[in-house]
């Protein structure tokens, strides 16, 4: 098997409170191992232990116990934060710089070059959708602005592995929409996408494998098919046929001690309604 | 090594923009107007004495807001930061947590050294032009006297005046105020809010003005013991004896300052500063965030 991209390793974290006898246990022997390319969705109630896992990832966070590697590398050392870009929840950043501003800074950062950093951030504000606030000072940014340039900023070194949390929070749907697609396609490029949220449907869509955080402890993981599959159940949505054929279909499925559990007009949901009276808001 | 010179450089560069943001620099508009109402308040007494006192007011007005703004300015960086979780995204870059510190210090300096030209330029300029009517009103004055006293009198006005000492103890001014910088990012690593690194730095500000004075006394009234000294040092390791840095007394009283004791007084502020800032970084780089 080839090295993963991170692998945390019976990690345990314990934050002392000061003036409480009773220690906050945030995560308990934490496993996770996420292979390269893989897109992994880390689920939870609040305060279930998500943002501590990936700052202990980032090294942001010493964990009591247990080690993370970052393709078997160390993640103490800086070099390997070269290979990740981190979007930090409620994502804010210096109030008094523009969004250019702000990503030229974190460009600097993360080594780029001048003239580099310059087509990198003209390309990103372009893929974010914030071309038009590029110099405004984002003390007049919106909530979902903010977190837009916060993506930006984690992209900016093209970095292997992206480490979101709550990529789409207080974004509207066409954000998170095209915040989706922008995961889908980082894909494609091969870059391995660890990220946390509340928001079940998004992570179906876009995750290739899940795991459920509950007080700390990793309660359920696996692969979104495995998990979500009803062993004993088929789902088909046909087009263009007649009631008396469907009947006819559903007489067969009885003659063989099977069961219709459902049958219905399929409905358009609430998001792909919204998107779709609301594409043509920018142009 | 060149890399991590540019990070400094560009978390330098980015706290100064964000101070000089928060429009800090108008708080040089009220320096203006000091210097400005009082020296026109000043009693003429003579013209060397009435230089002298301009002087002395404007060097105490330098000081005092190079030192205010070294340490309110810098108080509130690492704060806002964390506030921000600004330092989220930060440190998630290959960023170590001393090129932080060291940005954020030199951010600092940048502000304190540029508000230093602004209100020396100014200072400066009020000073030269009370200099020259003063040694034309002074030479018209003296025409009948004997030449010496003459030579004398225009001496004592260039010694009042703009000359070396003057920019010697304006870049000590400087050291000052970035000691105290230093020694606000040095609590504030530690601190849980601004309040407290300001209220524990205006004590680290009295006690580093007042311990020259205590010092004399304790060393002179009493027959020291071992204790006492010692605990004379170890006030002194941690409460940078700032009195030491404000030369403008004995200018104004017209000694000169030998570059050696200058060389001296800017090693003393530059270990002060060192010290500070790899304490800070010690426990900037153990905090969880
Ligand atoms: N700095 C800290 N000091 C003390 N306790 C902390 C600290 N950070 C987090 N915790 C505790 O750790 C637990 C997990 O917090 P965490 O922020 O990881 O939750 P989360 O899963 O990200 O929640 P949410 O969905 O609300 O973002 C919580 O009980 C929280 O109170
Ligand atoms: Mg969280």
């Amino acid at each position: 098997m080839t090295e993963p991209a991170i692998r945390v390793s019976d990690v345990t974290k314990i934050f002392p409170t000061p003036f409480r006898r009773r220690r906050i246990v945030a995560l308990q022997h934490l496993n996770l191992e996420i292979a390269p390319g893989e897109i992994y969705g880390l689920l939870g109630p609040n305060g279930s232990g998500k943002s501590t896992t990936l700052k202990i990832i980032l090294g942001l966070i010493q964990p009591t116990r247990g080690s993370v590697r970052v393709f078997g590398r160390d993640n103490s050392t800086v070099a390997v934060r070269r290979d990740i870009g981190f979007l930090p929840e409620n994502a804010y950043f210096h109030k008094f710089l523009t969004g250019t501003e702000t990503l030229r800074f974190h460009a600097r950062l993360s080594g780029l070059g001048s003239r580099e950093s310059k087509s990198r951030i003209a390309e990103l504000l372009e893929t974010v959708g914030l071309t038009r606030a590029a110099d405004a000072r984002l003390s007049t940014y919106s909530k979902g602005m903010l977190q837009r340039i916060g993506l930006a900023q984690a992209l900016i070194h093209r970095p292997k592995i992206l480490v979101l949390d709550e990529p789409t929070a207080a974004v509207d749907p066409a954000g998170s929409r095209d915040i989706q697609n922008l995961i889908a396609s980082s894909k494609k490029t091969g870059t391995t996408i660890l990220l946390s949220s509340h928001l079940l449907t998004q992570v179906q869509e876009v995750c290739d494998r899940i795991g459920i955080l509950h007080r700390g402890k990793l309660i359920r993981e696996g692969r979104l098919e495995d998990l979500l599959a009803i062993e004993n159940q088929t789902e088909f949505i046909v087009e263009n046929t007649t009631p008396e054929f469907l009947d006819q279909l559903e007489r067969q499925i009885a003659s063989v001690n099977g069961r219709v559990v459902l049958r219905r007009k399929p409905q358009t949901s609430l998001e792909q309604l919204f998107l779709k009276v609301t594409e043509t808001r920018d142009e | 090594m060149s890399s991590s010179l540019g990070r400094i450089g560009a978390i330098a560069r980015t706290t100064f923009i964000e101070l000089a943001r928060l429009r800090v620099f108008y708080v040089l508009i009220l320096f203006a107007l000091v210097l400005i109402i009082s020296s026109s308040f000043i009693a003429r007494i003579s013209f060397q004495q009435e230089l002298q006192v301009t002087r002395d007011i404007a060097l105490g007005a330098i000081n005092f807001f190079l030192s205010m703004l070294a340490i309110v300015a810098t108080a509130q960086l690492l704060p806002r930061d964390l506030e921000d979780r600004v330092i989220y995204s930060v440190l998630a870059k290959p960023v170590r947590r001393f090129e932080y510190m060291m940005g954020k210090f030199f951010g600092v300096l940048g502000l304190l050294t540029i508000s230093l030209i602004a209100m020396s330029v100014l200072c400066l300029a009020v000073i030269h032009l009370r200099e020259g009517s003063a040694v034309r009103e002074t030479m018209q004055q003296m025409t009948q006297s004997p030449p010496e006293e003459l030579e004398r009198a225009l001496t004592g006005l260039h010694q009042a005046g703009v000359n070396q000492d003057l920019a010697f103890a304006l870049l000590l001014t400087l050291m000052k105020a970035a000691v105290l910088a230093s020694a606000t990012l040095c609590i504030s690593s530690f601190a849980t809010s601004n309040i407290f690194t300001i209220s524990a730095m205006a004590m680290v500000y009295l006690v580093g003005h007042l311990e020259t004075i205590a010092r004399d006394y304790w060393l002179h009234q009493h027959s020291a013991g071992w204790l006492i000294r010692a605990f004379l040092a170890l006030v002194l390791l941690f409460f940078p004896d700032l009195q030491a840095f404000n030369l403008s007394d004995q200018i104004i009283a017209g000694a000169s300052l030998s570059s050696l004791a200058l060389t001296k007084l800017l090693g003393l502020g530059a270990v002060y500063i060192v010290g500070y800032l790899v304490i800070a970084i010690a426990i900037f780089t153990q905090r969880e965030l």
